[in-house]
């Protein structure tokens, strides 16, 4: 049924379908993928595929399935949230800012937090009228200067505060915390997206914004709804990034904006929006983190690992991108 | 079927011979065949869905037919791109023009082709206002070349597109361009219409003029010969000023009136109780104050040209528009203007024009599509059932009788009929009280229409009063209970249509044009 997919382009344009005639459903490529790379850096060094490295990968691999998660969100609905990089140094500054004063609270009001500074993001968007790209430029820059002014120098959690943060870094039956907690968010938003009509809506939105205008759909309130849940995808990661490394500096959250698109782009989440979904993101994550962990293992030259991962993403996004929506590539 | 003999004796600029372009579902062009003779007005009628756009994207190389041959000057012609077909001289100048509006005049003439005015290198603005000035001049056009494209009125648009059409046929040093010039005239005045009619005889001299129309008037009185199309296929080419409007209808039409292609026996005979009405709605520059009203199970006909407003008083019921002055009542109780969701919400329906553009998530399966307008009694305990929402989608397909190997597949692989029937089932699923369908049945093939009337009919058996336009008035007649006829704005005439006493199209024309 997937392969049916591709077929719907008239055959022009595409470029791609040279797969078909191998018979492989689209579907199942990025899974191909994921595990032929493994091979390769297996086969590098057989280190990686221990279970001491695997669980490297994963704990890598979580804070950034969070961010690529609620970025996922802005992503389907045709947006984007460029504020990402802002929001999680803003958030883990106050987070270990707050820790000292308020306890175990400074979780539930840097979640808040999230929630509204994403809403205002939507809010942009949808009553302003202002394109995601351009207003979550702003609010990115003025979090990250917000943060800053609240943290100006790195800042530790004060050991007499660090048990709280055992809810990251503790472990369970061997397994990290931290594995828990983005499986657990994982979860919160796979069932938001597939179990809820508005996670249901966000889809139609992106899919067809005029469609969805017309039979009804509140699309503003849907558009926001999505930067609000990229606001939830950054403060998770924030809290995570802060707790599991014991304190946070004002440019913790820079690198994730370029490393959150790119997971949703390499797990197959279509730019025009509309079409991918949770599980995309969580195949893009390990697709970084593992790509990421593989070039240190096998040992890769520092300076040549950022011109491999680029080469990486085009080459994922060539095989799981479908073309067939977009006529024009922009 | 066999070529026309050819009314004008001299060799064809451009003949295109058997030419059939088919799109999943329907068949647009079914071995046409068509002479573009030097020194002429070529008129091309045909009601809507009868191909005749496909068949003008054919000739400047937007469409690539699937069978059939073209050839310019007896010369075998494959044009791959419209580019290719400027090359060649032949150009169109679209119904919505596609100049690009933030240009000035001086631009969009020259566009793409300003390496003619380089002077040492660099382009001189002078030569082009020169040269721009002087093409202008040759349609007789008075205009500032700096006036921004959309500052331009609609009649200086086209001539301006017209200009460049026979600029670039002399860039390429093409002797007789062929220029089709697409409904050109919807959009301009009486005087403007007089401006160009006397343009196309001037232009005769140096081209030939593919003019398409519906106003068959125009048609008799402008052009040297009319040829019409209907179904995808050539029916008839006659000699311009021995033709007759009224003969040129019937030829459109068909002669054939077949009194059960809508499944009039169908027809159900409306109740009493109103579930639509309009009271008072206006709009300014698109419809005069009118009031009507839909009763239970009755299918309205909204009939008239593009122009006539009608389009726009459907968006008003819709919420897509806001009037300027009255309501939509839905079952007596007023209804919020300017709110889709507010309309959906009262329960009034809305199947597009354009269901790729307005009516389907593509890229979403059918199950999701048929489910969008439910999603909220599809639920256990607060969460979305994935067993309620096949079993609803099932439910639709079935009802609707949609043709999809699944409730998962894509609306994009789907035929336009059965793309169109997903369209209907979402609505149903809803319980819909009213519904307005702009174009039902528009590319759909034959077996997929008649489905399409099935359902309606089987909606007017539940009660569910319906305001359609469609795309012949043969169609609005058969399926509708009542026409209303709009003309410039306003409501000018009501038609009763009851199953044993249909008008005939020529009746209803007159009212309408």
């Amino acid at each position: 049924m997937a392969t049916a997919t591709n077929s719907s382009t008239n055959g022009e344009g595409t470029g791609v379908g040279w797969w078909r005639r191998l018979r492989i459903s689209p579907k199942y490529i990025p899974m191909a993928l994921l595990t032929l790379v493994a091979c390769a850096f297996a086969i590098g060094n057989p280190n990686f595929i221990s279970p001491y490295n695997i669980n490297t990968i994963l704990v890598y691999a979580a804070p950034l399935l969070m961010v690529a998660l609620g970025q996922m969100c802005a992503i389907l609905v045709g947006g984007i949230d460029l504020s990402v990089g802002g929001m999680i140094s803003f958030i883990s500054c106050l987070f270990v800012v707050m820790v000292p004063r308020i306890g175990a609270w400074a979780y539930l009001l840097c979640l808040i937090v999230g929630v509204v500074l994403g809403t205002i993001n939507g809010l942009v968007l949808t009553r302003v009228r202002i394109p995601s790209f351009i207003a979550t430029l702003g609010t990115g820059g003025i979090l990250a200067s917000m943060s800053m002014l609240l943290a100006p120098v790195p800042v530790n959690v004060p050991a007499s505060h660090q048990g709280l943060l055992v809810v990251v870094t503790g472990s369970y039956l061997g397994i990290d915390n931290s594995l828990y907690v983005g499986a657990a968010v994982f979860l919160l938003f796979y069932v938001i997206l597939r179990f809820l009509p508005q996670g249901r809506q966000l889809f139609y939105v992106g899919s067809n914004i005029r469609m969805a205008w017309t039979s009804g759909v509140n699309e503003a309130r849907i558009r926001t709804l999505a930067f609000l849940l990229s606001g939830l995808g950054s403060a998770l990661a924030a809290l995570a990034l802060s707790a599991s490394q014991f304190g946070s500096n004002p440019y913790l959250g820079t690198p994730f904006v370029l490393a959150s698109i790119a997971t949703v782009v390499v797990g197959g989440t279509a730019l025009t929006g509309g079409a991918g979904g949770p599980f995309n993101t969580l195949f893009g994550a390990l697709m970084m983190s593992m790509l990421q962990n593989g070039m240190n293992v096998v040992g890769v030259d520092q300076y040549f690992q950022q011109s491999i991962l680029g080469l990486m993403i085009i080459i994922c996004v060539g095989l799981t991108f479908d073309r067939s929506k977009t006529p024009v590539i922009k | 079927m066999s070529a026309p003999a050819p009314l004008t004796p001299a060799l064809p600029t451009l003949a295109l011979r058997g030419i059939r372009k088919e799109y999943p579902g329907v068949v647009a062009l079914d071995q046409v065949d068509l002479d573009v003779y030097p020194h002429e007005v070529l008129g091309l009628v045909g009601e809507n869905g009868a191909g005749k756009s496909t068949l003008m994207k054919v000739m400047i190389g937007l469409v690539r037919p699937d069978t059939g041959s073209m050839a310019l000057n007896d010369e075998p012609l494959v044009l791959l791109d419209p580019i290719q077909a400027v090359e060649h001289g032949i150009g169109m100048v679209f119904q919505e023009g596609c100049l690009i509006p933030n240009l000035t005049i001086l631009e969009s003439l020259f566009l793409c082709h300003e390496l003619q005015f380089r002077r040492r290198g660099l382009l001189s603005r002078r030569a082009m206002r020169e040269e721009a000035q002087r093409v202008l001049g040759q349609l007789r056009l008075q205009v500032d070349v700096e006036t921004p494209v959309d500052e331009a009125s609609p009649a200086v648009r086209q001539m301006v597109e017209i200009a460049r059409l026979l600029w670039l046929s002399t860039l390429y040093r093409q002797q007789n361009p062929i220029l089709i010039l697409d409904e050109p005239t919807t959009v301009l005045n009486d005087e403007e219409r007089a401006t160009l009619f006397e343009t196309l005889q001037t232009l005769k001299q140096r081209a030939s003029v593919i003019f398409i129309s519906h106003r068959l008037q125009e048609v008799v009185e402008n052009a040297d010969r009319i040829v019409i199309l209907k179904d995808g296929r050539n029916v008839a080419e006659l000699v311009g000023a021995e033709a007759q409007a009224a003969r040129i209808e019937e030829l459109m039409v068909g002669h054939t009136f077949a009194a059960d292609r809508y499944r009039e026996h169908e027809q159900y005979a409306p109740g009493t109780e109103v579930v639509l009405e309009v009271r008072g709605l206006s709009k300014t520059k698109a419809f005069a104050p009118l009031s009507f009203s839909v009763r239970r199970g009755e299918i309205v006909s909204l009939v008239g040209l593009v122009g006539s407003g009608k389009e726009s008083v459907c968006r008003c019921i819709n919420g897509l528009e806001r009037p300027d002055a009255g309501a939509v009542y839905l079952g007596g109780e007023p209804i919020r203007a300017g709110s889709p969701s507010e309309a959906v919400r009262r329960g009034i329906g809305h199947v597009p024009v354009d269901r790729r553009s307005e009516g389907l998530a593509l890229a979403m399966s059918v199950a999701e599509n048929i489910n969008l307008l439910v999603l909220d009694q599809l639920k256990v305990a607060g969460f979305l059932a994935p067993r309620l929402e096949t079993r609803n989608a099932r439910k639709w397909i079935d009802g609707c009788r949609i043709k999809t190997p699944s409730t998962r597949s894509l609306c994009a692989t789907l035929s336009g009929g059965n793309q169109q029937k997903t369209v209907i089932a979402k609505w149903l699923s809803s319980r819909v009280k009213a519904l307005v369908l702009d174009h039902p049945t528009r590319g759909v093939d034959v077996g997929a229409k008649d489905e399409i009337y099935r359902i309606l009919r089987g909606l007017a058996r539940d009660g569910v009063g319906m305001l359609v336009m469609c795309d012949t008035l043969e169609e609005d007649i058969g399926l509708s209970n009542r026409l209303l006829i709009m003309k410039d704005g306003r409501l000018v005439k009501e038609v009763d249509c009851a199953p044993d006493r249909k008008p005939t199209p020529r009746d209803v024309i007159q009212h309408i044009v």
